[in-house]
């Protein structure tokens, strides 16, 4: 699973999740990509899960680019605790998405493969997103 | 390349307020530059800029600006869009001169098909989706072809191999690759695993057999039932 080698700073601060992506809104390795419609935190373990889900169905060709990385701890509390004594432990680690962000691209296969591929690995995310082809972003859509 | 007229018009209000009142009435915000015309704040139609944008020059396309009784030639030399929506918020043109050498990103298309590739079970990837050339606006190729049928596993394909169209030159490193081919990380995982469950399943069967004559002898208990149904299995 990805996490960082070393950190300057054990345990973080939530944050505010808000606003949309400022990077990384275009597909920029791959043919196709997914696009967060919501923000959220993902999770080492989902990103994983995704992409085995992806890899697992395309088979052999194809290539896959992870576009986020879990560089966020996250802390959590022994089960049964009292509160106070201080900030839990780091449990696990995750990547902070906010809408328009890719977060994974996918190339060397045919559409409706890659798309399916995607679809898979969607349903392992817990946000909202979409399947979006670098062929279409070119085109100038306006409100 | 023939131009497309466009229409904008000046003296829009500036500021996010009013731009977004722009945006909801169906017109899209810009800015005229260059060739030492004032900088000018104009809008435009969203409709007439997404049939100017869409023809098979894609965003070099020439465009004939009419801005309040002037004409310029130009060319919309960047789009903002929404990151979402993906739609235009805004648009940068640029007043070009038709026998002045400008800079366009064109983009390079892939031709043919890497049989030695796919019959190695590899893929060609595009490394370089766009190229950075210099014509005058008239030349600026819609794509430029990069023919991928004679590549191997391990090859690639550099600036330098690319045949430009005559008259457009190109600043990028003529090593810059465009494009390889390779065998995929996935593809080797995946073969890594199909082999590991075929090397599983084996040792399985091996097992189950070696079971199977014990599970025949009187007393064998409850070690009979499932040995010959996983062997079936694997």
């Amino acid at each position: 699973m990805l996490m960082p080698r070393k950190v300057k700073h054990r345990k973080v601060q939530r944050g505010r999740l808000t606003g949309q992506a400022k990077g990384g809104t275009t597909v920029t390795f791959g043919e196709y990509g997914i696009q967060a419609l919501e923000p959220g935190w993902i999770t080492a373990r989902q990103i994983e899960a995704a992409r085995i889900a992806m890899t697992r169905h395309v088979r052999r060709g194809g290539k896959v680019w992870i576009r986020v990385f879990p560089d966020k701890p996250v802390t959590a509390k022994p089960a049964e605790t009292r509160m106070g004594s201080g900030k839990g432990n780091p449990e696990f680690w995750v990547a902070v998405v906010k809408p328009g962000r890719i977060m994974f691209e996918l190339g060397g296969v045919g559409e409706a493969l890659g798309r399916a591929a995607l679809e898979r690995a969607i349903q392992k995310l817990p946000i909202k997103a979409r399947v979006v082809a670098r062929a279409h972003q070119e085109e100038v859509e306006v409100q | 390349m023939a131009e497309i007229t466009l229409v904008a018009e000046p003296g829009r209000t500036t500021g996010s307020a009013a731009s977004r009142r722009l945006r909801a009435a169906g017109r899209v915000p810009g800015v005229v530059y260059g060739h030492g015309v004032r900088a000018a704040s104009v809008s435009v139609d969203g409709r007439e800029l997404r049939h100017a944008l869409s023809g098979e020059a894609g965003l070099n396309q020439l465009l004939s600006l009419e801005v309040g009784g002037d004409t310029h030639l130009a060319i919309a030399r960047s789009l903002q869009r929404h990151p979402v929506r993906q739609t235009v918020l805004h648009v940068d043109f640029q007043i070009v001169s038709r026998d002045e050498i400008i800079s366009a990103d064109v983009p390079l298309t892939m031709v043919g098909e890497a049989k030695e590739v796919e019959r190695e079970k590899g893929l060609v990837e595009m490394v370089l989706t766009t190229l950075a050339v210099k014509a005058t606006p008239a030349n600026i190729p819609a794509h430029v072809e990069v023919d991928v049928s004679a590549m191997n596993i391990g090859g690639s394909i550099k600036v330098g191999d690319l045949t430009l169209p005559s008259g457009v030159t190109t600043e990028v490193s003529p090593d810059e690759v465009v494009a390889v081919a390779e065998v995929s990380r996935a593809a080797l995982e995946f073969e890594a695993e199909e082999e590991a469950a075929a090397g599983a399943a084996a040792a399985e069967a091996e097992a189950a057999l070696g079971e199977a004559p014990r599970a025949q002898t009187p007393g064998g208990g409850s070690g009979t039932t499932p040995a010959p149904t996983r062997a079936e299995e694997g």
